[in-house]
């Protein structure tokens, strides 16, 4: 069970002081819930790494290589002489690998998506209805008691208007 | 909320948008029970007449084996462009007025996708192998034939339908997640799985910004290529008034120019129908719309100019006779309604006035779109009417099987879409969220009808 | 051989027109205008030696006829100088058939005696190719057609009666071509001799207008008569290689 202070804020800019000043006095990297995404928050908690483009480029690829070899290789294993044309004929085999280049790179980014985002949740986690509203929250791991007493006290003097205690199940 | 001078707060669009969702009233139930009846008796009834008694309920004939069925197919092609195409590039460009309306728009294109599917099946002389236009390994140890421009269809129209789906369920994790805290039994369930236990987190933020954008940047391309491809259907015959290179272009004009009416039509209904949505989509959202309609017939416009000139200067006699039959023959009538709501209606938006009225607009978005399905018939109509061999001309009325199947199917889109506004929040609500200012302070309320 | 070599050397044979180096048979058509009367015996000679269904006057009023060989009449001037001409016209089997490459599910191709064959059974009927058919012979079932009694006795049995929803069109009687080629090999693998095989309609013309080969074979009837100087094809200038091939009406003046 890990504890967890919760803070409400009215607006992100407060919301970013508070994450900033905690993570400056050594507490776990806060973690903000919102139900807009919020401007600035890099600079505060530092940079993210998307791995997402990795997924839609390698997606691409696959599909670009595979929508030709679908059309070249059906194309070969059935002779089927049309209209005087070649067998492995170029231009239909562009559009078909042009429409399977954009359709795995769609899937593949939903899959990074997916796998970045660490989504579906399959525990509960800790969640304050409020933030898909219109507060938003910062949250903080706590190790005991005294931690959670110097959480509390940097949230409220960044102006939260509510602080609360929740545990997460491990 | 009916006073217009208070600015929507963010709780205001939550509960309105929730409201949307959750309270269903009388009329919804009526309008549902319409649409699904005129459904099933003027799109299925007719469809399964058609199925025993032949592709002959249909009024085509020799040579104009192409009729209303492939020209409803287009159509409702084109007006999915709508939707996720210019919700892709206005993403792209960072402008806030999309924000209110995207998602039905969206919705619009995923629906006009399925029921163009739906036409592709009608119009088949067996569509009980429609499934053997798919690639997958079978015991015949056939494939289906890469080079036809029909399948270049199937890989396109499956990419989109695709797509689409994907690109508006990724937009909509947030709402399901906001809508699933406000919801209880089999509602809050579906939300609960539709959600993927979306929290709100930044890196959850960061991440779905980021597959948003990338998807979107991959959406345009394929968007634009396929109506090109549905385009090419035509173009790649070699019938004197289809086989034409500007078919690619004055495809894709078209149809965004009708889905972008089918926006303004939809917007006008979820405006007046739902309560609360008139805060949110708004005489701005008009205003745009009718400039973008603007600049787009007279694109359209200038193809279609284009075309004729091309044709009349080639000095073909085969071109002169398809261009001299779409202007003066049987079929003439329909190409001057065409250019009258196609080219001249749509000039009215050059007034203000005229774009931020809202009755106004929606029955020009109408005409539009009348005029589109009228281009779209005569495309099929008149050209294979007139091809080379003067003896096999000839003309083609559609039958009352074939009218009451296009009807049917504005009631099979209509259906669908009731049902959307019931599941979906409509109105992307963290989006809309992003251009309001933030919230005042206010004392927290405790949360209505939270699951204990 | 190596791999890339194999590939390269499957490159090089797919990447040919058609990938036949050549046909087994070329099989070609020509059609005498001078001799042609227009008396329409080819077209019932076709109707019953393919099954064509009996679309009957209603069909025929909605323009749903199927006729795998029309006539085509052309009216020329004012009365009484009124002049007709017709010209048959059925498949063309075009060596670039426009119509091949359209069907999306490959039930039209064309096979190594150079005809352009129509696959009943997986035509799944989006009439495109009718479409991109720029001569039109291509015909398109539009109900599950019946023979009354007793013309249900005259069916061939050699030929498939097509359900609803099926294009069809001219085959060069295949059926016949086939048994003669059977013919041909039972007789000790020889090659079909020029005459041997005829369609119906090239059997049935009463002036001989129509000639039917091999243009392989260069003292077939039929190479010979395309070398006329008369011959034509029709819609040449679309480039789709018709095996049809027309001999100009000669015309006298006054």
């Amino acid at each position: 069970m890990t504890n967890f202070a919760v803070g409400l804020f009215h607006g992100p800019d407060s919301a970013l002081t508070a994450a900033g000043t905690l993570k400056g006095a050594g507490f776990a990297t806060p973690e903000l819930m919102s139900p807009v995404p919020i401007e600035g928050v890099e600079e505060v908690l530092g940079e993210k790494k998307s791995v997402i483009k990795h997924f839609t480029f390698f997606g691409g690829l696959i599909g670009g290589i595979s929508g030709f070899l679908l059309a070249a290789v059906t194309a070969v294993l059935y002779l089927h002489p049309t209209g005087g044309r070649p067998i492995i004929t170029i231009p239909p085999f562009l559009i078909i690998t042009y429409e399977a280049t954009i359709f795995f790179g769609i899937l593949f980014t939903v899959l990074g998506f997916i796998i970045s985002a660490r989504l579906p949740a399959f525990r509960d986690r800790v969640y304050v209805p409020e933030s898909a509203v219109d507060k938003f929250v910062v949250t903080v791991a706590c190790d005991d008691d005294e931690h959670f007493k110097r959480a509390e006290t940097i949230l409220r003097d960044a102006g939260a208007e509510q602080v609360r205690e929740l545990a997460e199940e491990d | 909320m009916q006073a217009e001078t208070k600015d929507p707060q963010y709780a205001d669009i939550h509960r309105d948008v929730v409201r949307s969702i959750v309270e269903t009233g009388p009329r919804y139930y009526v309008a549902l029970a319409t649409a699904l009846g005129v459904t099933l008796l003027c799109f299925f009834f007719p469809w399964f007449y058609q199925l025993y008694y032949g592709i002959g309920a249909a009024g085509v004939n020799h040579p104009q084996v192409w009729g209303t069925y492939l020209a409803s197919f287009i159509f409702w092609i084109g007006l999915s462009h709508s939707g996720t195409l210019l919700s892709c590039v206005l993403h792209l460009s960072n402008s806030a007025w999309r924000k209110a309306m995207y998602r039905s728009a969206e919705a619009m294109t995923l629906f006009s996708l399925m029921v163009a599917a739906t036409f592709v099946m009608v119009h088949l002389g067996r569509p009980w192998f429609i499934h053997w236009a798919l690639p997958y390994p079978n015991q015949m140890e056939m494939w289906p034939n890469f080079r036809s421009p029909l399948l270049f269809d199937v890989m396109a129209i499956g990419t989109y339908l695709t797509g689409s789906s994907i690109f508006i369920y990724m937009g909509s994790i947030p709402d399901f997640a906001a809508v699933r805290d406000r919801t209880t039994g089999w509602r809050n369930t579906m939300y609960t799985l539709l959600s993927l236990g979306w929290r709100g987190t930044d890196s959850e933020w960061h991440r779905l910004h980021w597959a948003y954008t990338f998807l979107a940047v991959l959406i345009i391309p394929l968007a634009v290529s396929v109506h090109s491809i549905v385009s090419w259907d035509f173009a790649l015959s070699i019938v004197p008034a289809l086989h034409q290179t500007i078919f690619a272009p004055y495809f894709v004009v078209g149809a965004i120019f009708s889905g972008t009416a089918g926006i303004v039509t939809v917007m006008f209904v979820l405006r007046k129908y739902i309560a609360g949505f008139d805060q949110y989509i708004t005489r701005v959202h008009f205003d745009n719309l009718g400039k973008l309609l603007l600049v787009l017939s007279l694109i359209w416009t200038y193809i279609n100019a284009i075309e004729l000139f091309t044709g009349w200067y080639s000095g073909a006699s085969t071109e002169h006779e398809a261009l001299q039959y779409k202007l003066f023959g049987y079929y003439a009538p329909l190409y001057w309604e065409m250019i009258l709501f196609f080219a001249v209606a749509p000039l009215l938006c050059i007034f203000k006035r005229f774009r931020t009225s809202f009755v106004p607009m929606l029955i020009l978005s109408i005409a539009i779109n009348i005029g589109m399905y009228t281009e779209r018939f005569l495309i099929v109509g008149t050209s294979l009417s007139r091809q080379y061999l003067p003896d096999a001309w000839g003309v083609y009325v559609p039958s009352l099987v074939e009218l009451s199947i296009i009807l049917g199917s504005f009631a099979l889109f209509t259906t669908l879409f009731l049902v959307f506004v019931k599941i979906f929040p409509s109105i992307s609500m963290y989006e809309v969220k992003e251009t309001m200012d933030i919230p005042k302070t206010e004392p927290i309320a405790p949360p209505e009808g939270n699951p204990a | 051989m190596s791999i890339l070599e194999r590939f390269a050397e499957g490159w090089r044979k797919y990447r040919k027109p058609g990938y036949y180096d050549e046909f087994d048979y070329h099989w070609a058509m020509t059609i005498d205008l001078d001799k042609c009367t227009g008396c329409e015996a080819c077209v019932t000679a076709c109707q019953s030696e393919n099954n064509l269904p009996i679309v009957g006057e209603k069909g025929f009023a909605e323009g749903r006829e199927i006729k795998w060989i029309r006539i085509e009449r052309y009216w020329e001037g004012e009365y009484p100088d009124v002049k007709l001409r017709f010209i048959p016209m059925l498949c063309q089997h075009c060596d670039s058939a426009p119509c091949e490459t359209v069907c999306p599910v490959s039930a039209t191709y064309h096979n190594q005696d150079g005809l352009n064959t129509q696959i009943y059974n997986r035509c799944i009927g989006t009439r495109s190719c009718a479409v991109y058919c720029p001569y039109e012979v291509r015909y398109f079932n539009y109900y599950d057609h019946h023979w009354d009694s007793p013309l249900d006795q005259q069916l061939n049995p050699d030929v498939t009666v097509r359900e609803k929803g099926v294009m069809e069109k001219c085959t060069f009687c295949i059926q016949r071509i086939r048994q003669a080629k059977d013919v041909a090999k039972d007789e000790g693998r020889r090659r079909v001799r020029d005459g041997e095989v005829q369609p119906a309609c090239v059997q049935t013309c009463p002036t001989q207008a129509l000639v039917f080969g091999d243009r392989k074979d260069p003292e077939s009837q039929v190479s010979k008569s395309m070398n006329n100087p008369r011959a034509y094809r029709v819609l040449d200038e679309l480039n789709t290689d018709p095996s049809v091939v027309y001999l100009k009406k000669v015309e006298t003046k006054g």
